[in-house]
């Protein structure tokens, strides 16, 4: 039945996008005059779907149409549309574009070379204003290499040295330029609570404020009554005409966030933080996204009770002593059983291309296996709002489509072909170009 | 355990040892010193043994401590404990050539560029945290290195990851000697820093030549004085004991396995080089994450290397890796290893493992070798451990699937035949530990760590 509701689905999108029914009733078989006339429709044909909203589409159909996916179902169900580009999927697993919920991708290119990275700006640990779209590097060797494993999009947060340290962007990881490829600028505000953003002494040096977490919680709390009352003062001098009034863009930053617009990403990894940087989020009324949770294992509950989606971007850090070996591993799973949104992700930039194994370690120690997949594709593109646009082959959604020879989350698996925005991706990355050199 | 209960538990174990005599009929007696049975067999196992393929519902024997057989047809006896291992997968233990687990901070002697003489085992702390993680990853032997700042840096340990156990019983007896070398950033930027030497990769070498030259002559110095002393000479003075130069000179008789840190491609062919002017060979190279474009000479001189599947772009002699490396070097003659360099790598090697499939084609069995007797070679324990074969060493790890999967879980761990983690045992599975567990050192995950480690 569901089947047949998404081949009307289906039918109803392949009319909105102007093509006919006869066009769909026609032969499955493109001709090379059909492509040539530009329809840039492509048809994967018989591949495993894994669709990730309606489960797995054995033998399936999937129709791409000018950026958008405009059919899915049985090969019985749907018609290959005429002219369409056929491949060939069978035998393979065919799923939506991964989409990695934290990384720094086009923020920093080589670790050690200080040079190459525009990760935080840590003069100050108040830093909202800190946008990372103003240096997002659109040519990083990262992107193509993290795009060839199926991450199609990704979210880029700024380094977690500052309390606030910027603004998140929304990337795919395709396009020509760097405009091609933000999708979304200031998508989220990234806050870090804990040991990492305590101004303490540097070697022989003195400590600065705040060098404590009550110094940290005391110093957000002002930030964010300063910027209500910023906030205040600009809709005051609104009103007045010709009033002047001085932007501050540090505040300015803020303003999205104090009304719960946009997604505040929370960084916290100790169980004795999550209260004091929660009750805060409370207190403005923040739209929390929680961020790593590492070490929470005992109070699962306490999280699931503030009804908020997690990020889970710490499957590669290890437990504390006298955590169980698997402590770690077992978070997400255990978090998704609790009725809680996870997105796994790799807070990396390079070593985005193994999102999908971090998901396979969650399975490993408990996760089920669809939420695993949910949590990295449809779930992130849920908590950032942008559901309806990513994370699942679904008609109207964006085409980031993936194409592997067998289990997506499987690290014997390869990667065969990507589509983003419907176009496919060339293979090639730097890496390959090198085994390439030196393989003759 | 209780003095009683332990002496209680031998006796128990003296009457096995007896009755398992007597049901087989004569089996070779040996003396009982370890608190394993004395036989146990893992039954119905997918056995994969590394050197002659993978055998469906195998049997593995283990009798007092090693492998007594290995097949379908394998006639156990009877008062062995068995272990079903029905629909799962047993595998030799992992081995990792390249950690610096459990040595707390004391990972580098960054005083200087030349300190052969540092002893890693005298900074070892079995209640290290990530020894137990990596158990639980089916880790059962690694060669634990001194650091990477010094161009020659110190003497490794190897252990056997007898988690719980005392300290010494944790070292792998009679394993060779390695002595850890390194070259190119990491040395470049301690001592450059400093405005010292080595502050580049001619200084890295030259003082390494210089180095081998010292070693040269108090090697010498000493053969002369032995020489004297053999025929007699009872006027003869000895030179100065150098503990630091003692260690070249036995690098330059061939005494200890060189274990080189090192990325580029120009490196191991100037190492080589090196090695050739004094005369001694480079066991393996480490990291090597440019092999693959000059594998073919390399795999003339007999080196082999312990690499990453995937790590790349951290540093910029990382910048050329490719997750292509080990395979590509394989079939180009070098002997393989993959090994962790990580904290966190070393829990999951068999997943990196996997990666081979994946970046290459390697076999399953060509990609689990390089996670059990091509380390082995590497540390040259390999007639003791790292395949599934008779007489061998039963460090041996059961899987709930086949251990290349992302989705593999260790469900035991055997070493010497013993149970050291099982994870259907409640609390944290580490059998045989009791106490409390140290926080660790390089990549410890702590709060506050200062202490990047050396990649």
């Amino acid at each position: 039945m569901k089947v047949q509701r998404f081949a009307q689905q289906c039918v109803a999108a392949m009319i909105c996008c102007g093509m006919s029914l006869p066009m769909l009733q026609a032969q499955e078989k493109a001709t090379k005059a059909n492509q040539s006339e530009g329809l840039n429709v492509v048809a994967i044909t018989g591949g495993k779907l894994l669709t990730v909203t309606h489960g797995v589409i054995e033998n399936g159909v999937l129709v791409l149409s000018d950026g958008k996916i405009t059919a899915i179902g049985t090969a019985k169900s749907i018609q290959v549309p005429k002219g369409a580009t056929v491949v060939d999927a069978k035998g393979r697993t065919v799923y939506p574009g991964l989409f990695d919920a934290e990384t720094n991708l086009g923020l920093i290119e080589i670790g050690s070379n200080v040079l190459t990275s525009d990760l935080v700006e840590d003069s100050d640990e108040i830093m909202p204003h800190m946008h990372v779209y103003d240096a997002f590097h659109a040519e990083t060797t990262h992107i193509p290499i993290a795009r060839v494993n199926g991450v199609t999009m990704a979210i880029v947060a700024p380094g977690s040295k500052d309390l606030i340290s910027g603004q998140d962007s929304l990337i795919q990881l395709d396009g020509k330029d760097r405009d091609e490829m933000i999708v979304s600028k200031d998508i989220a505000l990234a806050v870090n609570f804990g040991a990492e953003q305590r101004r303490v002494a540097q070697g022989a040096g003195v400590p600065k404020y705040p060098s404590t977490r009550m110094g940290l919680i005391s110093q957000l709390r002002q930030t964010l009554l300063d910027a209500q009352d910023y906030k205040n003062r600009k809709n005051a001098a609104g009103q007045k005409e010709g009033a002047a009034f001085k932007v501050d863009l540090k505040y300015e930053a803020l303003i999205p966030y104090l009304s719960g617009e946009r997604p505040v990403v929370i960084g916290v990894r100790e169980a004795y933080e999550l209260e004091p940087i929660m009750a805060v989020a409370e207190e403005f009324h923040l739209k929390v996204i929680l961020n790593h949770v590492t070490h929470m294992d005992d109070v699962l509950d306490k999280i699931a009770s503030y009804h908020v989606p997690v990020i889970f971007s710490s499957i590669w850090e290890l437990p504390e002593v006298g955590e169980r070996y698997d402590a770690v591993y077992a978070m997400p799973g255990r978090l998704a059983n609790l009725g809680v949104k996870v997105a796994i992700a790799t807070d990396s930039y390079e070593k985005d291309r193994n999102l999908p194994y971090a998901a396979g370690y969650a399975v490993a120690y408990g996760m089920p296996y669809e939420e695993a997949l949910k949590a990295i594709t449809l779930n992130p593109a849920e908590m950032f709002g942008m559901g309806d646009r990513y994370g699942s082959l679904d008609v109207g959604k964006v085409a980031n489509v993936v194409i592997a020879n067998g289990d997506p989350l499987d690290v014997r698996t390869s990667v065969e072909k990507v589509y983003i925005r419907g176009k496919l991706i060339d293979m090639s990355t730097r890496q390959t170009e090198l085994r390439d050199a030196y393989s003759k | 355990m209780q003095d009683k209960e332990r002496r209680c538990e031998i006796a128990l174990r003296l009457l096995l040892a007896l009755s398992a005599l007597v049901c087989t009929g004569g089996i070779r007696a040996e003396a009982q010193t370890t608190n394993h049975p004395v036989d146990s067999v893992i039954r119905n196992a997918t056995v994969m043994t590394v050197t002659h393929g993978t055998i469906e519902h195998a049997t593995v024997w283990i009798h007092d401590g090693k492998i007594a057989g290995v097949g379908t047809k394998i006639q156990a006896p009877p008062s062995a404990v068995v272990i079903d291992g029905t629909g799962k997968y047993l595998t030799p233990g992992i081995i990792d050539p390249h950690s610096h687990a459990a040595l707390g901070n004391d990972i580098n002697e960054r005083t200087s560029p030349i300190t052969p003489h540092m002893i890693m085992s005298n900074a070892f702390d079995n209640r290290d945290k990530t020894l137990y993680f990596a158990l639980a990853g089916g880790v059962t032997t690694a060669m634990l290195l001194h650091g990477s700042t010094n161009l020659i840096g110190g003497q490794s340990v190897v252990i056997k990851n007898k988690f719980g156990d005392d300290r010494d019983a944790m070292f792998f007896l009679n394993a060779p000697l390695s002595i850890k070398f390194a070259i190119g950033e990491n040395p470049k930027r301690q001592y450059g820093n400093r405005n010292e030497l080595p502050a580049t990769r001619m200084g890295n070498f030259e003082l390494l030549r210089q180095t081998f030259e010292d070693g040269r002559f108090y090697m010498k110095e000493w053969d002369s004085y032995n020489r004297k002393v053999a025929s007699g000479d009872k006027t003869a003075v000895p030179p100065r004991k150098d503990l630091k130069l003692d260690v070249i000179a036995d690098i330059l008789r061939g005494k200890f396995y060189v274990q080189i840190h090192c990325y580029r491609a120009d490196e191991f062919l100037t190492e080589e080089a090196i090695a050739k002017e004094f005369g001694f060979k480079i066991r393996a190279f480490h990291h090597a994450v440019e092999m693959y474009k000059v594998a073919g000479k390399i795999a003339e001189d007999g080196t082999a290397i312990a690499t990453w599947a995937d790590w790349w772009g951290f540093k910029d002699e990382s910048a050329d890796a490719i997750p292509w490396n080990a395979v590509l070097s394989m079939r180009k003659g070098v002997r393989v290893a993959l090994k962790s360099d990580s904290t966190d790598d070393m829990r999951h090697l068999n997943v990196e493992a996997g990666k081979m499939v994946h970046y290459g084609g390697a076999t399953e069995e060509e990609a689990l070798r390089m996670i059990t007797l091509n380390p082995a070679w590497i540390i040259g324990i390999d007639d003791r451990v790292g395949s599934i074969d008779v007489g061998k060493d039963a460090d041996l790890v059961l899987w709930n699937m086949d251990p290349l999967a992302t989705f593999a879980r260790t469900e035991k761990v055997f070493i010497d035949g013993d149970i050291y983690f099982d994870r259907s045992a409640d609390g944290l599975g580490a059998v045989k530990f009791h106490g409390t567990m140290h926080s660790g050192g390089f990549g410890g995950g702590e709060d506050d760590s200062d202490d990047e480690g050396d990649n």
